[in-house]
């Protein structure tokens, strides 16, 4: 049982019980379920080949190229990428792409779990769920115009209210130094139901006699919640960040139907940046190559997270 | 099993124990911020619905007013396509017709096999990254992984010159195939519940002579219900607001969605201001389905104690 | 995943060009061709049959085109018209896309900022072969207009269809609270350096929180409740047809060395960069917002807030303005400036035929009808917008008088011909790219109007 401190909580269980992902630990090797699991693969594979790895390949190829979209492209090499490395847009939309991902996903991420937790312990009230989620069922695009109304400088209901108390108006999507801010937070309002819930039903995964045998050894709820919950929620815990991180990093209609990467370039986010190059301007290669570099720090972010959380593994094990 | 009795707690996540004399004011004050984040959550939606209920023309003589504008229900009839363009008009919307119930059962039809088809499809191949063991299993899965990071420009173009290649332009097997086989973010997220799931159900399955057809329909699946469940409605909600893509794909009146639909009453000139009391009555009566099936299935949401099978 | 797809973005919504254009270092490969090329062999109108598709973006116009296509049908049995409308925002990408995959419709409504591209793109379908060949009288149209659609190759790549001014819209009840005259605003002279009557109209129309008046002592510019001169929405980027270019205009400054077909912008000269500093004085003594402040909500609807006295805007806005409810409005035209005479931009539309269109004789014949008397006076009855065709402009005109709107103010403008072109050139798309956040750092302070000699320099590059 227990050794009374609450550092290291021993449930009593079967001892080949895991939980958590095994990374090939406990199969006898040489038994390889190769066929069968193509077979359960197949459609998905199918699927990621056609509509994922196809567009990418040949993505990939027209960052090589000077290509406009309507003409054949022209292959120039790495042209492209030379420009970027020096195109001191491209490094201001790294840069406020990163301060916006930063914002965004600590804030968001917090407010998740912390919701999460709250319907977990508090509620079991599925109407609580229900509200939450809520700001999840309106497209991005209507969220961005609703709160573009809301924040509005001159006639928005939140500085009607910031007058009314007497202080001075926040410029919240004109003023450069908010823009960031601003899109990020009304992020946060939008996704942060739908990371809840995901945070939640990772909550679900964790017994019960866990916290029973950290009751019995005295740990409060907060005690609880840092050595028990957050170390066992570490696989969903890896999955919600790798997304989110993900989501956050590609931000795009927000910023369109807002700022559009203004005031100067205050806002203008690398998806933003891409999408200007690629079809507003017809630098459909160049605009290309920004994409592989977002895909490369995209996939390093996530190795890292994936890493730094060991999401295959479980501390139940 | 541990055989104590010991008092549950809060920590228990049971219904919380009456009558207890000592308010708890952890859970105070834990209700209070539930309750300042449900408002925050909910304003909006408030705000919304007060300007469904005004009228367009009016709408910011009053800009700071908590209650509707000159109230009128001609927003909602512009939706539904009950009103004439001469009413639309003298409200401030555009003439633009709306063949509300159409669009309602296009959007069903495409976002229920979408996410039918990608929720069953990908947990085939999530059982086959988190429970079967094949070489290149783990690089194969992180393969799949980075089509999340594919940047949408690569994949837009790409795949509607396929459809239209295909002939498929303006039908719905057009406008689901993208989504109906997989999706990286359906992939990752079953295959993470599916690593959690007891071994030994599984052995003791297999020494009853089970293949694995069996285990993952009898077994895996029904005690995945909580994710799937939660997949679904969460993939559904996205099939239902997709936009860009129904946009290319399926502009015909026979597969256009309710989101394409919503698009009469933005800005239909350059720096115009969009028709706002009907775009807000259009996105409550379109979040309105989703939120139907929401509480229909929220209950599953939830998973009972047993999740790991062993209680 | 599918919230990566909705983040690239169902909205395009952007004033911004969404159109292709040539990188800057130069042309691509061959651009695609369809049968005939642009070189314009006649079209034979009169084997014209079948369906035309034809899209437009607004709404608003859709009855009366509906109309045209009716009346097209009765005279043309043989012909009928299937119109589309796609909003504003999804209209290029629909169109782009489908110059790309192949479908675009066979006649579509063209703009002047986007049509370059297209020439240049080879997408449109040269109309000189089959106009002459049909006798088309081309002149028919309000003066000016119809070279606008000329590319550089000299050829007629589109019909027009309507045009636009921009005139100041004012507040009635502001202004009368101000104990000014309706008459008093149809003559304003401004200058760069004192701003003339016309800023000393503004400074008058503007109030602050305590009642006081711009031009009274004890004028509070932090605390403004209405201002004199509003900004509709932005810094203008490089055109800044609603917001300044009815001042640089009547500053003897034109935008390029020649219009049309301009390759060398004039960004630097001093004319252009005095109007932009007096422009932003005026933000800086309170009288008209910010460029922060004005990024959020159109300026039809801070207006209706009863937030501006006056505004620039353009005509195609004249319903959104006059039809707000409890407010009422007047027209007034756009002050004169050192030049001697006022200045309005002049924008237009057109329809185009496209290249790869499946019906050429079809859509040639209801382009012809389209720039015809028979449909824009129609289409001018609506009182929506400026159809083209002079005799159409005077319906539109009598139907705007019938509703209580004077629009003598806008055309005006095209009556004294003190109107100038937008300007017409390559590189469209990049030019704003530059100059945007050029003309956002200026009117915000953080870069002088001198720096605007630096964003000329980037802009006269790309024409090498």
């Amino acid at each position: 049982m227990s050794t009374g401190a609450i550092e290291t909580v021993e449930p009593v269980v079967p001892s080949d019980f895991k939980p958590g992902a095994v990374r090939g630990t406990d199969k006898p090797p040489g038994r390889s379920e190769i066929g069968i699991a193509l077979i359960f693969i197949l459609p998905a594979l199918i699927g990621f080949l056609v509509f994922y790895l196809y567009p990418f390949i040949r993505g990939f190829y027209f960052s090589l190229t000077r290509y406009n979209l309507l003409g054949t492209p022209t292959f120039i090499g790495f042209d492209n990428f030379t420009r970027l490395f020096q195109d001191p847009l491209f490094w201001n939309a790294i840069l406020v792409t990163v301060e916006y991902v930063v914002i965004n996903i600590v804030l968001q991420t917090i407010l998740a779990v912390a919701i999460a937790v709250l319907m977990h312990r508090l509620t079991q009230s599925t109407v609580v769920r229900g509200l939450i989620l809520l700001p999840f069922l309106i497209s991005n695009v209507i969220a961005a115009m609703l709160w573009f109304w809301m924040l509005d400088y001159q006639i928005g209901l939140v500085n009607e209210f910031i007058a009314f108390l007497g202080l001075d108006r926040i410029a919240f999507f004109g003023d450069s130094a908010w823009a960031i801010p601003t899109i990020a937070i009304v992020n946060v309002w939008r996704h942060m139901g739908y990371t809840a819930l995901l945070v939640f039903a990772g909550l679900q995964t964790i017994p019960n006699y866990v916290y029973e045998a950290a009751a019995v050894d005295g740990s409060t709820e907060w005690k609880s919640f840092w050595r028990i919950t957050m170390p066992l929620l570490r696989p969903v815990l890896a999955l919600v960040l790798v997304i989110t991180v993900t989501g956050s990093f590609q931000v795009f209609d927000t910023v369109a139907v807002t700022t559009r990467g203004g005031p100067g370039n205050a806002s203008r986010v690398i998806q933003y940046y891409i999408y200007q190059k690629g079809f507003t301007e017809g630098q459909f290669g160049y605009a290309s190559a920004l994409c592989v570099i977002l895909f490369i720090i995209l996939a390093t972010v996530a190795v890292i997270q994936l890493r730094m959380l060991r999401a295959g593994e479980s501390d139940l094990a | 099993m541990a055989t104590t009795t010991a008092p549950s707690r809060d920590l228990a996540a049971t219904e919380p124990e009456p009558a207890r004399k000592r308010i708890n004011l952890g859970r105070l004050g834990a209700w209070i911020a539930m309750i300042i984040l449900i408002l925050i959550t909910l304003f909006p939606f408030y705000w919304m619905l007060r300007t469904a209920f005004s009228t367009t023309k009016s709408l910011f003589s009053e800009p700071a007013s908590l209650l509707p504008v000159d109230f009128t229900t001609g927003a909602f009839q512009r939706v539904l396509g009950l009103a004439t363009p001469a009413e639309a008009v003298a409200e401030g919307g555009s003439g633009a017709a709306v063949n509300f119930w159409l669009y309602l059962r296009n959007s069903v039809v495409f976002a229920t096999l979408a996410t039918a088809g990608q929720v069953f499809f990908c947990a085939l191949a999530a059982y086959a990254f988190a429970r079967l063991r094949w070489p290149g299993r783990d690089i194969v899965f992180f393969l799949f992984l980075t089509a999340l990071m594919i940047p949408p420009i690569f994949t837009m173009l790409p795949n509607f010159i396929l459809i239209k290649n295909l002939g498929l332009i303006n039908t719905f097997p057009g406008l689901i195939l993208p989504y109906f086989l997989m999706t990286p973010f359906a992939i990752f997220f079953l295959r993470q519940f599916f690593l959690g799931i007891s071994r030994e159900i599984e052995e003791a399955a297999k020494l009853d002579g089970a293949g694995h057809w069996r285990i993952f329909f009898r077994i895996v699946l029904p005690m995945s219900t909580a994710p799937i469940v939660t997949l679904f409605i969460l993939t559904f909600i996205n099939m239902w607001n997709e936009y860009f893509w129904p946009l290319l794909v399926g502009g015909g009146e026979n597969v256009r969605v309710l989101t394409l639909a919503i698009g009469i009453f933005r800005s239909q000139t350059p720096q115009g201001s969009p028709d706002w009391a009907g775009l807000m009555a259009a996105v409550l009566v379109a979040a309105l389905p989703i939120l139907i099936l929401f509480f229909a299935f929220a209950k599953k949401v939830v998973n009972s104690i047993g999740f790991s099978g062993l209680k | 995943m599918a919230r990566m797809r909705k983040k690239l973005g169902a909205v395009l919504v952007s004033a911004a060009a969404l159109s292709l254009t040539l990188s800057a270092c130069g042309g691509g490969g061959g651009a695609e061709g369809g049968g005939g090329g642009g070189g314009g062999e006649a079209i034979d109108t009169s084997t014209a049959s079948g369906e035309v598709s034809y899209w437009l973006w607004d709404a608003n116009q859709l009855p009366a085109y509906q109309a045209c296509a009716d009346k097209f049908k009765a005279a043309n049995p043989n012909v009928s018209v299937k119109i589309t409308q796609y909003g504003w925002d999804d209209y290029w990408a629909k169109l782009t896309n489908g110059f790309i995959a192949g479908d675009a419709p066979d006649v579509f409504t063209d703009h002047l900022a986007k049509y370059p591209e297209f020439v240049t793109q080879q997408q449109l379908v040269a109309l000189d072969e089959t106009l002459a060949k049909d006798g088309y009288n081309v002149d028919q149209y309000q003066p000016g207009l119809a070279d606008l659609w000329k590319g550089q190759d000299g050829k007629r790549y589109g019909l027009p269809k309507d045009f636009d001014t921009v005139a100041i819209f004012y507040n009635k009840k502001l202004v009368s609270d101000g104990g000014v005259k309706e008459a008093d605003l149809q003559n304003l002279q401004w200058n760069p350096q004192d701003g003339g009557t016309y800023e000393k109209m503004i400074a008058h129309l503007t109030v602050d929180e305590s009642g006081k008046r711009g031009d009274e002592p004890g004028f509070d510019k932090s605390k403004i409740k209405v201002y004199g001169l509003g900004l509709d929405g932005g810094s203008g980027g490089g055109l800044g047809q609603t917001q300044w270019s009815m001042y640089t205009g009547s500053n003897n400054w034109q935008f390029t060395d020649k219009n049309p077909w301009g390759t060398h912008y004039n960004y630097d000269q001093p004319a252009f960069q005095q109007t932009i500093g007096w422009f932003k004085s005026l933000i800086d003594k309170g009288y008209m917002p910010s460029v922060e402040a004005t990024t959020g909500q159109g300026s039809s609807d801070i207006f209706a807030a009863g937030k501006y006295a006056m505004i620039t805007n353009g005509s195609w806005q004249t319903n959104a303005f006059f039809d707000l409810k409890g407010i009422e409005v007047g027209l007034a035209p756009t002050p004169v400036g050192p030049s001697g005479k006022r200045a309005s931009m002049y924008n237009g539309l057109a329809d185009s035929i496209w290249i790869g269109a499946k019906n050429k004789p079809g859509a040639a014949k209801w382009v012809e009808f389209l720039g015809s008397p028979d449909c824009q006076n129609i289409v001018g009855e609506q009182a929506v917008v400026f159809p083209a065709i002079p005799e159409a402009t005077e319906k539109a005109e009598a139907a705007w008088k019938a509703k209580g709107v004077d629009t003598n103010a806008f055309t005006v403008q095209v009556k004294d011909k003190t109107t100038f072109l937008f300007p017409i050139t390559d590189y469209a798309s990049q030019i704003e790219g530059i100059m945007e956040p050029a003309m956002d750092n200026v009117l915000t302070g953080k870069a002088p109007p001198e720096s605007l000699t630096e964003a000329n320099n980037q802009v006269n590059q790309l024409f090498g």
